[in-house]
């Protein structure tokens, strides 16, 4: 008999600024189809319909609109930047529908009409920020590209640096694109931070990497080891953009292509078959990966496609993903994720330096999770392991 | 002195006076992801029951004429309105709501009016505090006046050399200024005997060719 089949949205940026994390998330997406549509046990097969808007905000809501109300879909796998998943949420809510949202983010955002299948703040900075605490000090140098995604991480280390008794010794933001970094870069170099914390995005990000080794290598630094550059969304689909400063820094993510499992070795051997040309698998492609199976696992489960059914079908959801369990949790829609500091290679991967022991679950308003430990107002509850 | 932003709300305790329907269920549960402890009541419930002083915050419904609602204005208040009438904004406005939601209330907007809420309540309790220490020092200028006075007659000294005088004692006492002046101006010169009150004035003339004096040599 054949399957019937279910149309899926897929909003996602294959050009544009950020069109090369796009075509892995598209990648990613697509491989979970794949696996969904040959098994067996599924009773249904995806199909997806595809939407680029280009990197452009405002395209997205013209995409989505067609998408739900022309296309009658319900669920969409979709946005990349905070700023196109805000600008698609009223239509989410008006008709609904749901949106899988597949990449880490900022916080401070519940809706009822997203499942967010990447990581919390209480899973990439407030882990990298007590990494870098017990690690490398507690002077640090802050730079960004001046939005939203800098603007809290850059208030979440700030606090933490503060709350331990060390400084900020420079913060400066630049607008998304912006490459004149050089003096960026000796100065920072002069200020001698224990560690450099990078929000910088996309072509900035790449350039300040290159400008920063060079201007430690002329004051005679090393800089990997002396003079670290911390980031929360470095990827393995970016270090081939960095080119020759691309090994030696650090990354916070719930994924790295790197992790050592059945299920991370048959997800990257399928990658590498079908997209290894867009280079190893990253967190966001994973994320992807993950959403498509929750959501097929969830349509399962209901035995519905219907928003509120799929919704309910979906809270406390297990999927093991290739960075091992992941739960949708019940109460806020996102994800317990595990989080790891990785440390990029010449090779294009990340050596992962740390884990946390299990998933930890997601506190996307940061109620729970301090990068402190040591603030005993905390208490026991405080980065709520998972068992 | 600027303080820190509160951003984080765990622990506190929120009173939710509304009717039970999708706006209330709604506003509790994300109160809960933000990790107040809830309490609920329909706006014609018994709030003797709920004793204020142990609530936080507190959320009202600004479409129904709230008897109680004068009672809110205690607590960081904030209003969930429909209804944009006149006639009940002029009442978020009386019950000195300092934030507000509108309804449909819904996931987003709820964090901002708690967070401005509780922010805002804090900077006009610091105002009203401040407020209420001026006007104490406001009242207690004509004591310190009448006490200096008193002073440099009964002493025979100058203004200046009255005001530090009262000031040495505030200090090594620990109380305030006006609390001094009123101890002074209790004490009646005249009850510890006549000599005194002769002598006092005898400074009289004194203290005046002193004061006079002392302007000139400054």
């Amino acid at each position: 008999m054949e399957k019937q089949a279910l149309d899926i949205g897929i909003v996602i940026s294959t050009t544009g600024s950020y069109g090369a994390i796009g075509q892995s998330i598209c990648a990613g997406a697509q491989l979970a189809m794949d696996e969904v549509n040959t098994d067996p046990a599924t009773p249904f097969k995806l199909r997806a319909v595809m939407k680029d808007p280009g990197g452009v905000t405002t395209a997205y809501s013209d995409a989505v609109q067609s998408l739900i109300v022309d296309q009658k879909l319900t669920h969409i796998l979709g946005c990349y930047t905070s700023s196109s998943r805000k600008e698609v949420l009223p239509l989410f809510e008006k008709y609904d529908a749901l949106l899988w949202y597949p990449s880490h983010y900022e916080g401070f955002e519940t809706s009822d009409n997203v499942i967010y299948t990447g990581a919390a703040p209480n899973q990439h900075i407030v882990p990298l920020a007590r990494h870098l605490l017990n690690h490398h000090g507690n002077r640090g140098w802050l730079v960004g590209s001046n939005y939203i995604w800098a603007w809290e991480n850059n208030r979440i280390l700030r606090e933490a640096l503060m709350d331990s008794g060390g400084a900020v010794l420079g913060e400066r933001y630049f607008p998304v694109g912006e490459t004149d970094l050089g003096l960026l870069a000796e100065q920072i170099v002069r200020d001698r931070p224990d560690f450099v914390f990078n929000t910088l995005i996309g072509d900035s990000c790449y350039t300040f990497f290159r400008l920063l080794r060079a201007a430690a290598e002329a004051a005679g630094i090393d800089q990997p080891a002396e003079l670290p550059i911390a980031s929360c969304s470095l990827s393995e689909a970016e270090l081939p953009l960095i080119g020759d400063a691309a090994a030696g820094h650090l990354s916070s993510s719930v994924y790295f292509s790197t992790i050592k499992s059945q299920e991370n070795a048959r997800f990257t051997a399928s990658w590498e078959q079908r997209f290894g040309h867009l280079g190893h698998a990253c967190a966001d492609a994973e994320a992807a990966y993950i959403a498509i199976h929750m959501l097929a696992g969830s349509i399962a489960r209901a035995g519905s496609v219907a928003f509120a059914d799929v919704r309910a079908a979906s809270r406390g959801l297990k999927f093991s993903a290739p960075q091992g369990l992941v739960t949708i949790d019940p109460e806020n829609l996102h994800c317990c994720m595990r989080p790891r500091i990785g440390r990029s290679t010449s090779a294009g991967t990340f050596d992962i330096l740390y884990e946390e022991r299990g998933p930890v679950r997601p506190d996307p308003y940061l109620v729970w999770a301090s990068a402190t430990q040591s603030d005993t107002r905390l208490g026991p509850d405080h980065l709520r392991v998972v068992p | 002195m600027k303080s820190a932003v509160k951003t984080n709300f765990r622990g506190l305790r929120a009173l939710v006076v509304h009717a039970d329907d999708i706006n209330r269920q709604v506003l509790a549960s994300v109160l809960r992801k933000l990790g107040l402890i809830v309490d609920l009541i329909d706006h014609h419930e018994d709030h003797t029951d709920h004793d204020l002083s142990q609530y936080d915050v507190v959320f009202v419904d600004a479409d129904l004429n709230n008897h109680n609602a004068t009672r809110y204005c205690k607590l960081p208040c904030i209003a969930l309105i429909g209804t944009e009438a006149p006639s009940q904004l002029t009442r978020v406005v009386r019950q000195g709501c300092i934030s507000h939601i509108l309804k449909p209330v819904r996931n987003s907007g709820v964090f901002t009016a708690l967070l401005l809420a509780v922010n805002e309540y804090e900077r006009r309790q610091q105002i009203e505090r401040e407020i209420t220490g001026l006007r104490q020092r406001l009242a207690g200028r004509r004591t310190v006046t009448a006490a200096l006075l008193k002073l440099t007659t009964t002493e025979g000294i100058d203004l200046d050399a009255a005001y530090q005088r009262l000031r040495a004692d505030a200090m090594t006492r620990r109380i305030p200024v006006e609390e001094i002046a009123r101890e002074y101006l209790a004490q009646d010169p005249c009850a510890a005997g006549t000599a005194q009150c002769l002598g006092a004035e005898n400074n009289v003339h004194r203290s005046q060719t002193t004061t006079t004096n002392r302007r000139l040599t400054k």
